[in-house]
């Protein structure tokens, strides 16, 4: 905590130091958890690279108060659900990518992980998304429920309903895979 | 332990790293971000001094006398356009450079639902040498990024032949030259776009200097062209923008890095290839460029490939299969408008090829096409080897009934042109009449 305090501070001042510093921390972390939103190896890496590009743009202007994870964190969350809106809204028209894709195969070698890990990921896939984003957050992001909610917009309680529901669809889908 | 714990603990274990290439990218485009708002935290105070200067009563006049005697002698006062290399300085060094190693990428971008969606990225690494040849290294990223490569070619003066290696398949192909000569001039011609090529093609547009900045601590000054007349590697498809940057080093006049960005506005997308990584005059000797092919690797086909000789008589039989397998000329000449007009074409000859590849995979796939297009893969070479040669292709607008139209021409010695004519009859041409037959060509 102390040295994320010592961090944003830096680099608020444009330390490069600082950025870098903070870049190695959180880098697998947030690429973390963008998998375990999306299990979409370019996506996720798309979305925290984009999340630190507009990080690293904003030193000039940067405040803030409140825990630097977290807030991270919540860059990724948003940048995940502009993601997963766009794909829902044009599922066609990537196609066009489709070839190049195919061409050279998936891109998750560029992601490196465990076995158990893309099983869990792809798991979390399966899961209806208000459900994922609260397990995630919440043990990925080890974000508190009511925290949760406020993100989601929605009771204490539902999110609590979410969040067992979802433990239960991924203990069956996993089940005897652990 | 309770089920739902056993859950919670496999979902908070989940881990996923950054693999080497990843994080090497994701921290220099960061690193990027933070340089470029750097910079335009500094631009204005660039551009205050002009104003401040402008709005003073008392410098107003010898401010305005100064830009248009700065504007007299060739000096400009806006920011990024002083220059102190000259953009045909680095031409001559290229031209005098031996061996190259460099890197290339290219990647995407399409707007979808007024994001930007960027695709994964395709990394190559090349090594050139004027004497021995060349190599591509396709860094795929279906390949475990610790322990190889995807695809390797190497073109080897010295064995005169062109190896592509598949190791995940552990396959390999060879197509012999007959002439050493022949290979050397198309790898010189291959290997070149990406600096000489970018630079000649900058030289010939208009263009400023983005004034001078550090890459990978070293000093560069960058140049910059939009010019609409600037002639992107994508022949087939024009792009609506072109933004086309290179950055050379200051001391070795040579280039560090080059970008070139493609905007097709109809698709939304913009298309971007970047070089990096530059090593030049590097040491090499013949052995880089023969491949050691282990003994447990087979040879696609039953035996290695041997190239046809690279004549007049040979891109003429290239276009006439251009017809039969196209049923019209290629609109430009090269692989990636090969590719995509033998994918449109619904000729009996293409549609029972494509669906004969269908029932092949991977290299075989390749080498069956490569097979059977081979007059059009000659042509391909024969036309890069005309380079330098004043050469010109009017595919676009000439058909195999245009007896009297020029397709194809090429200089062969002062005042005389060698012209392949629409119905594939050649003859040489002076360079008068060669003007009064290009005037005839439709706009």
């Amino acid at each position: 905590m102390i040295e994320d305090e010592l961090l944003k501070w830096k680099f608020k001042s444009g330390s490069r130091d600082a950025l870098q510093r903070i870049y190695e921390k959180y880098r697998d972390y947030l690429l973390t958890l963008a998998m375990a939103l999306m299990n979409d190896a370019g996506l996720a890496e798309d979305v925290v690279h984009d999340v630190f590009v507009a990080f690293a743009q904003s030193s000039g202007t940067f405040k803030l108060r409140g825990n630097l994870k977290s807030y991270l964190a919540t860059c990724v969350l948003n940048r995940c659900r502009d993601r997963i809106r766009a794909r829902k809204r044009q599922p066609l028209s990537l196609d066009e990518d489709a070839p190049l894709q195919s061409e050279f195969g998936s891109p998750d070698r560029r992601i490196i992980a465990d076995e158990q890990s893309r099983q869990v990921a792809y798991a979390m896939e399966q899961l209806p998304y208000e459900q994922r984003e609260v397990i995630a957050l919440h043990l990925n992001a080890a974000m508190k429920l009511r925290n949760i909610a406020r993100l989601q917009n929605v009771s204490v309680s539902t999110i609590k309903g979410r969040y067992r529901y979802g433990l239960q669809k991924l203990r069956a889908a996993l089940n005897g895979r652990l | 332990m309770r089920p739902a714990d056993e859950i919670e603990n496999a979902v908070k274990k989940m881990s996923f790293k950054a693999g080497p290439k990843m994080d090497k990218d994701l921290w220099a485009e960061t690193a990027k971000a933070q340089n470029e708002l750097r910079k335009t935290m500094l631009a204005p105070g660039r551009r205050n001094i002009v104003r401040t200067i402008m709005r003073n009563p008392m410098t107003k006049l010898s401010g305005a006398a100064a830009v248009v005697i700065a504007c007299l002698i060739g000096l400009s006062f806006w920011p990024g356009t002083e220059s102190g290399i000259a953009l045909a300085d680095v031409l001559a060094q290229i031209e005098k450079a031996s061996a190259c190693r460099y890197q290339w990428s290219t990647w995407r971008t399409s707007e979808h639902g007024g994001k930007s969606i960027k695709s994964q990225a395709h990394n190559y690494t090349t090594l050139r040498s004027p004497k021995y040849g060349g190599k591509i290294e396709q860094l795929d990223p279906n390949v475990d990024p610790n322990s190889g490569m995807g695809t390797l070619t190497y073109c080897s003066i010295q064995e005169k032949a062109i190896f592509s290696i598949w190791p995940e398949q552990k396959k390999y192909s060879r197509i012999n030259f007959d002439d050493a000569e022949q290979l050397t001039s198309l790898v010189q011609s291959q290997y070149e776009y990406y600096a000489r090529g970018m630079v000649k093609e900058i030289l010939r547009c208009k263009y400023e200097s983005m004034g001078r900045s550090a890459i990978d601590g070293i000093e560069v000054e960058g140049f910059r062209t939009t010019d609409p007349n600037f002639v992107s590697q994508d022949k087939q498809h024009e792009p609506n923008q072109v933004d086309v940057k290179i950055w050379v080093d200051v001391k070795t006049r040579l280039p560090v890095r080059s970008e070139e960005h493609l905007t097709y506005d109809k698709e939304k997308k913009t298309v971007h290839f970047a070089t990096h990584d530059y090593q030049w005059d590097i040491p090499v000797d013949a052995t880089e460029f023969k491949p050691v092919i282990p003994d447990d690797y087979t040879l696609l086909g039953r035996e290695a490939v041997k190239w046809p000789a690279i004549t007049e008589e040979a891109a003429i039989q290239g276009l006439r299969q251009c017809v039969e397998f196209l049923g019209k000329y290629l609109e430009t000449i090269n692989l990636t408008s090969l590719y995509s007009a033998f994918e449109k074409s619904e000729t009996p000859g293409a549609l029972r090829l494509k669906e004969e590849l269908r029932g092949l995979v991977g290299p075989e796939q390749d080498q069956r096409r490569m097979d059977v297009l081979k007059p059009m893969f000659v042509l391909n070479m024969f036309y890069v080897g005309l380079d330098g040669k004043d050469r010109a292709y009017y595919g676009k607008a000439v058909t195999s009934k245009d007896a009297d139209k020029v397709l194809m021409r090429w200089k062969v010695s002062d005042g005389e042109y060698r012209v392949i004519f629409g119905d594939l009859h050649v003859e040489t041409v002076a360079a008068e009449r060669l003007t009064e037959l290009e005037k005839a060509l439709p706009k």
